[in-house]
């Protein structure tokens, strides 16, 4: 018995070496843990998220549908034309959002939901989008497509679906494979009962700008912009059409006829630690939010966007952390180092403060006029207003006839900030926003013109969706390729007055004592600085009123 | 200035220098088979595009330092996507120019930095520049992402699981899901692991990103001893990115366990030629020696070694690699060295199993024991830990511990090693038919 161990011992080593095998390992292992490199495992960390990428809104008042306001939204900047392969989908596992506020409170009083579908018809054989020319969205030809459900939630309600699988206009993959994409973008134009238009696909990006206005800030020479950087790429947008009543605070337009807006991505909470696997059930997280234009480009400080990004509004009047930011803005000190233009005298309470809230005369701010606060609808309960950013539109400034690219700032009211329409240009304002000194009234001269863009390099439709088609050859190869049909927007330049502006800054003086005293969020910054620009271009339009004519009467509009 | 020229040039370089070693060794006569035939036009390379972008306006605006930042950021993850170290130190030279032209508040640099330690192992360093970043941006969830790996290749499972969930819920996503689906699999729990993954593919658009999920996906299945699901995975990512390499040494994995060795070997060398990484080669080396052609994998080893020393040169540290090729050269004494010093610097499941493996070669199977008991505790769902622990096991005379690691083998993969699974079947029945 004893000796059983050492005999069992002998009866395995033959029985392997009878194998001719030594037991030992091999040299490198083909498991997946095995070796350093795949053990190691290096996971992308800066992956493509078309879901984060939201770029801009737009807010406007359908010019030619009485009644019934267009908000677009555009995920995906720097989409290249004509790739073959190239075909930007949305994100399937996320929702993208447009949120409106009426009543002030910086919560989503009414919300619109795009979750998208893919059909793929490839069957994992090739990465190609189609086989053949593409003339309808149901062509056999079209071996990868995108469908969307789009719901609505109204006060807090749940979310109801109002159209599933609503096709998204593909993208564009060149002439020979989609002759006539007109027909196909005709296609993705939808209307529901009750009034409601609903486009998702792709379109020229309607944003003007060169870029390298902001070059400034890293030392770069405004002298050299003039360029349009985004003319040539494509976007992805989302337009949506409806009545005021939908989204007006308790559906009475006249008696409430101020909006926010702000769009929102956001994917279900996942957990791995804790009890449960997943969060509780319709726990979503936000990826990333816009409301105004070059929020993030321009006005939230590097370190802080994040935290903007993953907040919602009614958050950003309690973030203590950024207070500082708000109060003594980083921007007007680094023009200050470049230009040699002091900086404003800091708390600026008073800008910040004025447009957290909208342009209106109930919050104490500098500029005596009621525009477009929710503080300003008559059903609004004053003491829930809660401070924030968003993009605020009132629905009842009549359409303009002949539009003004510096929308508000020319007295065209109906232009941004009040809302924002494709034609506005944004970046001029912002321009002037980042040497923001509405105490002072002077500007960088070196930023007088802007980014000497002035208008988009496609003209756009004067029906939903607006936007123009998607761009067709290489970026850089000729313009224009992507003019939707019938666009109004080639009229002589609107005539500048010389009457003073309808909204005039009346004190730059910090009011003191107001209700929004803490805590306000980084994006106030922006809305600051927009405010700061309203009261700067006032100032000076008073001053140099030529100068600014002249940029004026380019303007196409 | 740099010119995009050059930086392609410069890319490649690991490849030429790799190339020329071979030229000079004469170790190359024998061409690779033609790769799969692929579609004429490649699918969009945007990590390549935003490079470029990144390049011109650095091109016109040098103190852009959030730019530089990113392009950095983008240098390593294209190291990573394209297995070639060459980026480590173009990626190094934009992060610290970055830093120069911004050295305080400056995030997004801390970020890069510590994504090129960890691509370069130094796994102490990259969690002290994550934790710097975080300091200065508790909400990037990047930062979260670097630090997450640092904890998990150290060894600290719970801080990295913390990391992991910080990052999910600051922005879920692709990386943040990988890294979780990753997490999950470490505790065993794999249809959770697989499942998000899944979710991951779903959020993955660029080709590379969905090749690297397909590959998870793939490997996950392999790990379950499931070759079909494995191969199905493997396949819909060469169709999605035929360059995205670990997908053939997949499909070289499914072929060998498969008994098509020729079909193992043809893939292996496409990998081994594309990129030249010391891991590619063993394995080349590996799946050679099985097909009978002893002569040609000694040659691949020979290009490993050189693959090994231009990573080290490229400021590259991976003494577990080093351990490997010496365990290759029979040279134990150097391996034991090597992989106690990686295991000093991180103490995980893979460096445990080569130091024990190590150990057992120079014949020390007493110290061996606790480090093969050290990997299959830290990877228990690991068919070659429990592997290797069968054959310490049965060096030391544990038959009982030899029989339950080698079950534990068979539960897991039997595939897990075209050479060693055989080898684990037959010492198994040899030893049950001891009762």
């Amino acid at each position: 018995m004893t000796t059983q161990p050492h005999r069992r011992r002998r009866r395995v080593v033959p029985a392997l070496a009878a194998t001719g095998i030594v037991l030992a390992g091999a040299l490198a292992g083909l498991g997946p843990q095995v070796s350093s490199a795949s053990s190691h495992r290096e996971a992308p960390l800066i992956a493509s998220d078309p879901a984060a990428d939201n770029t801009d809104l737009y807010a406007f008042v359908s010019p030619e549908r009485p009644g019934y306001v267009n908000l677009i939204a555009n995920w995906i900047p720097f989409e290249e034309p004509d790739g073959g392969p190239n075909f930007y989908p949305f994100a399937t596992d996320a929702a993208y959002n447009i949120n409106v506020d009426s009543d002030g409170d910086a919560k989503a009083d009414a919300v619109f939901r795009w979750t998208f579908k893919n059909v793929d018809r490839r069957g994992g054989s090739t990465f190609l989008y189609n086989n053949g020319p593409v003339t309808s969205l149901d062509d056999k030809n079209l071996l990868f497509k995108q469908t969307y459900t789009l719901s609505s939630s109204f006060n807090g309600g749940p979310f109801q679906t109002r159209i599933s699988d609503a096709p998204v206009a593909p993208s564009r993959i060149g002439a020979a494979s989609m002759p006539d994409y007109q027909k196909l973008r005709d296609q993705a134009t939808v209307q529901l009962k009750g009034g409601w238009k609903l486009f998702a696909g792709q379109a020229d990006d309607p944003f003007f700008l060169d870029l390298r206005v902001f070059d400034l800030l890293y030392g770069g020479d405004l002298s050299e912009t003039g360029t349009d950087t985004l003319a040539g790429y494509n976007v992805n947008s989302l337009a949506i059409q409806v009545p005021f009543k939908d989204v007006a605070l308790r559906g009475d337009a006249k008696r409430n006829p101020v909006i926010g807006v702000w769009t929102t991505t956001d994917r279900p909470k996942v957990r791995v630690t804790g009890q449960t696997e997943l969060g509780p059930r319709g726990d979503r997280v936000q990826v990333s939010r816009l409301g105004n234009p070059l929020v993030n480009e321009v006005v939230v400080p590097a370190n802080l966007k994040d935290a903007f990004n993953s907040i919602s509004p009614d958050k950003d009047a309690g973030i203590p952390a950024v207070v500082k930011r708000v109060t003594d803005p980083e921007l007007p000190k680094l023009i200050e180092s470049i230009y040699g233009v002091p900086a404003p005298a800091t708390p600026r309470n008073d800008l910040v403060e004025i447009f957290l809230t909208g342009i209106t005369t109930k919050a104490g701010g500098p500029i005596k006029a009621d525009l477009n606060s929710q503080l300003n609808n008559m059903d609004v309960d004053a003491k829930r207003f809660r401070p924030s950013e968003m993009l605020r539109l009132n629905l009842n400034v009549p359409v303009t006839a002949q539009p003004n690219r510096l929308g508000v700032l020319a007295k065209d009211l109906q232009g941004f900030p009040n809302g924002r329409r494709l034609t506005d240009d944004a970046v001029d304002i912002a321009v002037q926003a980042v040497e923001g000194a509405a105490q002072t009234g002077k500007l960088v001269d070196a930023l007088a013109a802007g980014d000497k863009v002035d208008a988009n390099d496609n003209t756009f439709g004067d029906v939903f969706p607006y936007v123009a088609l998607p761009n067709q050859g290489a970026v850089n190869a000729g313009k224009g390729t992507g003019t939707a049909k019938s666009g109004t927007n080639a009229s002589p330049a609107a005539a500048v007055g010389d009457s003073g502006p309808a909204l005039s800054p009346v004190s730059a003086q910090a009011s003191s004592g107001t209700a929004l005293s803490t805590g306000i969020l980084v994006a106030v910054i922006g809305v600051g600085s927009l405010v700061t620009i309203l009261a700067t271009w006032w100032l000076r339009r008073r001053r140099t009123a030529p100068a600014f004519a002249r940029a004026e009467d380019t303007i196409p509009l | 200035m740099r010119s995009p020229l050059r930086t392609v040039a410069a890319g490649s370089i690991a490849a030429v220098a790799l190339l020329a070693a071979g030229a000079v060794f004469g170790l190359r006569e024998t061409p690779p088979p033609a790769p799969a035939p692929v579609a004429a036009q490649a699918p969009a390379d945007r990590l390549a595009e935003s490079i470029s972008r990144a390049q011109a306006r650095l091109r016109e605006l040098p103190r852009d330092h959030e730019t530089w930042a990113a392009l950095g950021l983008a240098y390593v993850e294209r190291a990573r996507v394209t297995a070639d170290p060459s980026l480590y130190p173009k990626a190094e030279g934009a992060l610290r120019r970055s830093l120069k032209v911004r050295a305080a508040d400056n995030p997004v640099a801390l970020v890069g930095l510590g994504a090129l330690a960890n691509a370069r192992h130094e796994f102490a360093a990259a969690r002290t520049f994550a934790t710097d970043a975080l300091r200065g941006n508790p909400y990037n969830a990047d930062a979260y992402g670097v630090l997450a790996d640092a904890h998990t290749q150290l060894g600290d499972a719970p801080a990295a699981t913390a990391a992991i969930q910080r990052m999910l819920d600051l922005r879920p996503g692709l990386a943040a899901y990988a890294r979780a689906s990753y997490d999950l699999e470490q505790h065993g729990r794999l249809t959770e692991a697989t499942g998000l993954m899944r979710r991951a593919l779903d959020a993955a658009v660029d080709p590379a990103d969905v090749a690297f999920c397909r590959n998870q996906l793939g490997d996950l299945a392999w790990f379950a001893g499931d070759l079909e699901g494995a191969a199905t995975e493997y396949a819909a990512g060469i169709a999605a990115d035929p360059s995205y390499q670990p997908l053939l040494r997949g499909r070289a994995r499914v072929a060998a366990a498969s008994g098509r060795i020729d079909a193992a070997i043809a893939d292996a060398a496409t990998v081994a030629t594309r990129t030249p990484t010391p891991d590619t080669l063993m394995e080349y080396a590996e799946l050679l020696r099985l097909g009978g052609r002893a002569p040609e994998a000694e040659r691949q080893l020979k290009l490993a070694d050189a693959a090994h020393k231009i990573f080290v040169a490229n400021g590259g540290s991976d003494d577990l690699t080093g351990a490997q090729l010496a365990l290759t050269r029979g040279d134990a004494a150097s391996a034991v060295r090597l992989a106690r010093s990686e295991w000093r610097r991180r103490p995980f499941a893979d460096v445990a199993d080569v130091l024990g493996r190590a150990l057992h070669a120079a014949g020390r199977d007493a110290e061996a024991l606790p480090y093969a008991r050290r990997a299959a505790g830290l990877g228990p769902r690991n068919a070659s830990y429990a592997y290797h622990l069968a054959t310490v096991s049965l060096a030391v005379g544990d038959d009982a511990g030899a029989r339950a690691a080698l079950r534990r083998v068979r539960e897991l993969n039997p595939y897990f090693s075209p050479t060693d699974g055989p080898t684990a079947a037959r010492a198994l029945s040899a030893l049950e038919a001891q009762r």
